[in-house]
């Protein structure tokens, strides 16, 4: 409590934005135009479809309910059975790697480009 | 009473925990106020988390004992009155995280209290993101991490001033 910000404040400032930084260029560098919509369930892959085709998917799982809804090159989640509805808030997506993630659900939908460039980073 | 405020080791075992309970109840009226203020940044996991403002005041003036079990008491009790069981145990991992981060960081008497604060906010983000990645058995979470690093260090820092601000004048 002698001093309110003291030297080693400022070092991890600094090294936390750095690491911040990083990882924006890398996440940016990374983002590519979308063109596939990916939809997981548990882990698995339930579907896939162009992302510039409108449809609305329905994904059925034990307990619940998640309704994706793909239009004019975005995806949104639009209803969720789940408590939180997180996903629902979410904003819609549409650029590569981007996701919406229903955690309570364990429902994932991701949007990949044509470099599917992402192996590298799930294996 | 004063001066049993330094050494939380003497006080008896009432005094313990009326003080636990009353900053729990304060720390989870913070939850509250939280919880009902209408907003969404779009991204999950990006929030104030003002109610951590007592965990880090009892970390600093009772003790690590204190500040962890006001910390999973008022988790717990939020998760079961309004933020959703599921929600409880994610924030139950981040603060687990934070808070070990926190203890250690105030042991090497290097940082500040807003130092302390910010590596805790981080460290949160860090913590529930890790059990989504885990949850979701997918790493690509990770795109979140530049989102959710800065709001952590942007609360953390809001919190730490905040203690400070608060430990100042606190003559308990």
């Amino acid at each position: 409590m002698k001093q309110y910000i003291r030297k080693a404040d400022i070092i991890l400032l600094i090294v936390l934005i750095i690491v911040g930084l990083a990882s924006t260029a890398y996440v940016a560098m990374s983002r590519t135009g979308g063109d596939t919509v990916i939809i997981e369930q548990n882990g698995k892959m339930y579907a896939k479809y162009s992302l510039f085709e409108d449809r609305s998917v329905t994904i059925e799982g034990k307990h619940s309910t998640n309704i994706v809804t793909i239009k004019g090159g975005q995806v949104w989640m639009e209803e969720s059975t789940c408590k939180n509805q997180v996903c629902v808030r979410h904003s819609k997506i549409s650029a590569g790697g981007e996701s919406i993630i229903c955690l309570p659900n364990r429902v994932v939908v991701r949007v990949e480009g044509k470099g599917g460039g992402y192996d590298a980073v799930t294996s | 009473m004063q001066s049993q405020a330094n050494s939380p080791r003497k006080r008896s075992s009432a005094q313990m925990v009326a003080h636990i309970a009353l900053l729990a109840s304060l720390a989870l009226i913070f939850s509250y106020v939280e919880a009902i203020i209408p907003y969404n940044p779009g991204i999950p996991g990006v929030k104030l988390g003002i109610a951590n403002i007592v965990t880090v005041i009892a970390l600093y003036k009772f003790g690590w004992k204190d500040a962890a079990a006001v910390s999973v008491i008022r988790i717990v009790l939020a998760g079961l009155l309004f933020n959703g069981i599921f929600g409880m145990f994610y924030a139950l991992a981040g603060a687990t995280v934070s808070f070990i981060g926190m203890c250690l960081l105030k042991k090497t008497k290097l940082f500040s209290v807003v130092g302390v604060s910010m590596a805790g906010g981080v460290l949160h983000n860090l913590g529930q993101l890790l059990v989504a990645a885990a949850l979701i058995e997918d790493l690509r979470m990770f795109f979140y991490f530049p989102v959710l690093l800065f709001s952590g260090i942007a609360a953390g820092i809001a919190i730490g001033v905040g203690v400070t601000l608060v430990l100042k004048v606190l003559k308990y």
